[in-house]
């Protein structure tokens, strides 16, 4: 980190060309500068108290350069300690200057390795060749890292060029590849479990070291990558102005783009190879180096590593003062999310977004011109797969269809399974449709804005907090849990107005803090926390009856419900101004379409997971397949939903007999690809 | 294939049977628990299906498992439709599938035998479940043949030991290269070395089954320890590690006390306590015939 700083400092002058850098005017960062300052003090202070507590201080300095091998003290500092510092120090300063070139290339705030879906894919790579083909790993962990990296951000790319690479669309296209590599690396975890305990230490970002190895091959590649990014910075500076400001500079706009991007993936996967998914420090220290006051690229490329190293050096040796020393087991990785996803949700209220324009709706998309031909040949899927999932399947006797007195007890574990999937599916859609209409924000849906996570919480409180936990208790503190993501959502929300980027935003983080707790819980080792990952995954293998006819119940009353938002969401994504203009009072109608979702959401995720992604593709694919306007949309949202989520639960319950899938995770694996496909698609 | 096997099952005729002939029949037992069906097989007893045979094969190894039990799937979620079909007469389960117990009381009566929880002592419990379940299928005499058996070779170890058994000793599992999970306090195998005179290096609390998870550098608190660590080992651990300085420097690697075990079920019963007696006792004389 100190390397980079003292690069930007040499690097800056020579190709900005512009004014003294640190001379003493308004213009310096100074929020930033303190908050650094704050970071690295408390940074050392826990320092030297976790180093007092392994080792008399006398002995610092021996330990430091030739350590008495026969003193494990010493062998410990040596080559436990520091090189866990060092780690700390450069994986921070390399997230963190990744995620303000991130930022920078994509013209986008909420850019971080996390959001573009880079993190995921390096670690989905890592996760793959682990298990199906460890000889690759000999090759180089940060070749298999990379190519990784890479094929996710070429994915995000690619569904998000025909948008001319627009934040939104990106975040979204990046958002949809690191859920669809988290359902694989799911999957792989569900039905492999055994032998990925130590997936999960290393996924949650440990910096535990036993040698100098990790840091001496670290160092060379985040340099190699920092030097490039400051040979780049007056080029990269012109690609935050718009496109025809840039051109006419005489700029090549692409090949700096890509060479910008090629640079940050990098650090990445670097980082990701080395230590596992470190979240949100990416984001954090190159939101907190702009609001901090770096106004210009080259600011915030010598502030952002800085602070990165000095946050992730800070939560680091927090977690080893809770811990004990070398604590391994409380991963910093997701700690640092767990203290991120605070702080960026203390901020959003305060974060300078830009106005707002709805995004989705404004495409021109095919029109059905008969829009009921298509819901009943929707309905007709839907009638067919109902049949199939509940006479069809495996059993003793080889594949066979049931009839009668064979098919009555069967009947009796299918037809709940299938009414909670359906039930569940449609919900999501619904709850999906009604954010994506009220926000006009192509990515809002349960899922994506932390309603799901909530519930999710509220359910992982009820696991661990309380002895024995039954099915009642789990649901109603699921309901809880996703009426407070709700509230901290609306809380943040209602500062904005409502504005799509910033609910979007706390849905993020909200979804963050919670991965990371999940991280944690699955890193200890506590046998509970497989019970919650194979729900989590959306298993339907709990639903009783009860449960089935519960779930159905909710979704008939609040479909009952449904038609009276229909008028507002005709017409809440023409835009405020618009909605005003009509007479309608925009905050209430907001307010209740959002309750509205939070109580479909809370149903639906405890059937089927905080994870599927139905309620952010049921409703693209009814737009797609030509239903525009509001009533028909949500029909055939509802029944997409329903279809893919019923599909999904047979699927999961043959794919691989005795053994399952949870419905939760095939949804996802089989609706991550029509997603993209979606997507992708003009 | 354990499915095609499993198929052979059905062929039996149990639809019409009478109560008089129900009771000479053998009872139908589906297992949930690795460490109930070891203690089940050592009866003499062979449930029907057990959950995940895969599991067996790596982590209990011993007893072999008889082919023709079925498998029903992942112990977390056993295929409830091919249970059914199963037509067991009574399911053991544990308190950690309380969750799923409604569901399998749909299908037959549930006995719960917890042999972890948080009061420990799984050894007294493994005692307590021995003789239930001895008592469940009738072989009062063959559980506490199984008990005094076990007390017996425990003690035959103990003697065997007594010259080797000053030094402390932690009992890992690898996770990767640089995390174990070290057993203590709650687990089988404090309460076989607590039998066999061993003294357990690692004396910090366990969570309730008996282990904590922690880096192999706070494996370093004990100068004159011993290691002996369960196969099966993750990928890449055994490779990586004699490469590690922090590893080489460790007191046990220095003094090449590091004795490697074939697999034990650490959350097992009476069989699997008998068994970590017996590898890890002919790990240790093996050490010192050597050293």
């Amino acid at each position: 980190m100190a390397e980079d700083a003292a690069i930007a400092q040499r690097g800056k002058p020579a190709s900005a060309g512009r004014a003294p850098v640190w001379s003493f005017s308004s213009n310096q960062p100074v929020g930033a500068i303190l908050l650094c300052a704050v970071l690295l003090a408390a940074a050392a202070a826990a320092t030297v108290s976790n180093l007092t507590v392994q080792l008399p201080s006398a002995l610092w300095l021996q330990s430091l350069a030739a350590p008495d091998i026969a003193d494990m003290r010493q062998v410990l500092v040596h080559y436990a300690f520091l090189p866990r510092l060092a780690i700390s120090l450069l994986c921070g300063a390399a997230l963190g200057l990744a995620g303000t070139v991130l930022q920078q290339v994509l013209r986008n705030p909420l850019a971080s390795p996390e959001t573009v879906g880079v993190s995921a894919g390096a670690y989905l790579a890592l996760a793959l060749a682990t298990l199906l083909s460890p000889s690759l790993l000999a090759f180089g962990r940060e070749w298999v890292a990379l190519a990784g990296a890479f094929m996710a951000l070429a994915a995000v790319i690619a569904l998000s060029w025909h948008k001319g690479l627009s934040p939104l669309s990106v975040v979204l296209a990046g958002l949809v590849v690191s859920l669809y590599a988290g359902a694989i690396g799911a999957a792989l975890i569900v039905l492999r479990h055994e032998w990925l305990a130590s997936l999960f230490i290393w996924g949650a970002g440990s910096l535990g070291q036993q040698d100098w190895s990790t840091t001496l091959w670290l160092l060379p590649r985040i340099g190699a990558a920092a030097l490039a990014i400051f040979f780049m910075v007056r080029p990269l500076t012109l690609l935050g102005l718009d496109d025809e400001g840039a051109r006419s500079l005489g700029v090549p706009l692409g090949a700096y783009r890509f060479a910008g991007l090629a640079a940050a993936v990098a650090l990445i996967a670097f980082v990701v190879a080395a230590v596992g998914v470190i979240g949100f420090v990416g984001l954090a220290a190159a939101t907190l180096a702009r609001i901090g006051g770096g106004r210009r690229l080259g600011q915030q490329l010598v502030m952002a590593p800085l602070i990165g190293g000095a946050l992730l050096w800070a939560a680091d040796q927090g977690v080893q003062i809770a811990t004990g020393p070398q604590g391994d087991l409380l991963p910093t990785g997701a700690i640092t999310a767990l203290l991120g996803a605070p702080l960026l949700l203390w901020l959003l209220p305060r974060l300078a977004l830009g106005s707002e324009a709805p995004t989705l709706m404004a495409v021109r998309l095919p029109r059905a011109s008969r829009p009921g031909l298509v819901l009943m040949a929707l309905g007709l899927a839907l009638l067919l797969l109902l049949g199939l999932a509940l006479l069809y399947g495996p059993g003793p006797h080889g594949w066979t269809f049931a009839f009668g007195d064979e098919l009555q007890p069967l009947l009796s574990w299918r037809w709940p399974r299938v009414l909670a999937a359906l039930s569940a599916g449609a919900m999501l859609a619904l709850a999906g449709l009604m954010m994506q209409r009220l926000t006009g924000n192509p990515m809002a849906s349960p899922e994506v804005l932390g309603i799901s996570a909530g519930a999710a919480l509220g359910m992982m409180v009820a696991l661990f907090a309380l002895v024995d936990a039954g099915r009642p208790v789990q649901t109603a503190a699921a309901t809880i849990g996703a009426f407070a993501a709700l509230l901290v959502t609306l809380a943040i929300g209602r500062r904005a107005a409502y504005a799509p980027e910033r609910l979007l935003l706390a849905g993020v983080a909200l979804t963050a803090l919670f991965d990371a707790l999940i991280l944690v819980l699955t890193a200890t080792g506590d046998p509970r926390a497989m019970l919650l990952l194979n729900w989590l995954t959306g298993s339907t293998y709990g639903v009783d009856v009860g449960d089935a006819l519960l779930t159905g119940g909710i979704a008939v009353c609040l479909f009952a419900l449904a038609p009276v938002f229909v008028r507002w969401l005709d017409i809440l994504p023409l835009g405020s101004a618009a909605v005003q203009g009509l007479g309608i009072n925009l905050k209430r109608a907001r307010l209740l379409v959002l309750l509205a979702v939070a109580a479909l959401t809370a149903a639906s995720t405890l059937i089927v997971g905080p994870l599927t992604f139905i309620g952010l593709m049921a409703p693209h694919l009814a737009r797609r397949l030509g239903l525009s306007r509001a009533l028909p949309q949500a029909i055939g949202a509802v029944l997409a939903g329903a279809l893919i989520m019923v599909a999904a639960d047979w699927v999961g319950r043959i794919a691989i007999f005795p053994r399952q899938i949870p419905a939760g995770l095939v949804a996802t694996l089989i609706g991550g690809p029509v997603l993209m496909w979606l997507l992708r698609r003009r | 294939m354990t499915r095609r096997q499993a198929l052979g099952l059905f062929t039996l005729p149990f639809a019409g049977m009478g109560s008089s002939t129900a009771e000479a029949r053998p009872l139908r037992i589906v297992c949930l628990d690795d460490g109930l069906t070891e203690t089940l097989l050592m009866l003499g007893v062979s449930p029907v299906a057990i959950a995940d045979r895969e599991v067996w094969e790596k982590w209990v190894v011993e007893p072999r498992l008889p082919p023709d039990i079925a498998d029903l799937g992942t112990l977390l979620e056993p295929n409830l439709e091919f249970l059914q079909q199963l037509r067991p007469d009574i399911i053991l389960s544990m308190p950690y599938l309380d969750g799923i117990k409604p569901l399998l009381e749909r299908v037959a009566p549930v006995t719960t035998i917890g042999l972890y929880t948080e009061a420990g002592q799984p050894y007294r419990r493994a005692l307590e479940a021995t003789r239930q379940l001895a008592g469940l299928v009738g072989k009062e005499s063959e559980g506490e043949a199984l008990i005094a058996a076990t007390d017996a070779y425990l003690l035959e170890v103990r003697q065997q030991l007594a010259p080797l058994s000053a030094r402390p000793i932690y009992v890992v599992s690898f996770l990767d290269p640089r995390n174990v999970r070290v057993y203590g306090a709650k687990s089988l195998f404090q309460e076989v070395f607590d039998r066999i005179g061993l003294s357990n290096a690692w004396t910090a609390e366990t969570n309730y089954w008996g282990f904590s998870t922690v880096g192999i550098d706070g494996l370093a608190t004990s100068s004159d320890a011993r290691l002996a660590y369960l196969e099966p080992l993750p990928e890449g651990a055994g490779g990586t590690l004699t490469e590690s300085p922090v590893w080489n420097a460790m007191p046990f690697v220095r003094n090449r006390s590091i004795m490697r075990l074939p697999a034990v079920l650490m959350f097992g019963a009476l069989p699997s306590a008998s068994r970590f007696a017996r590898v890890l006792a002919s790990a240790m004389t093996a050490e010192a015939a050597h050293g």
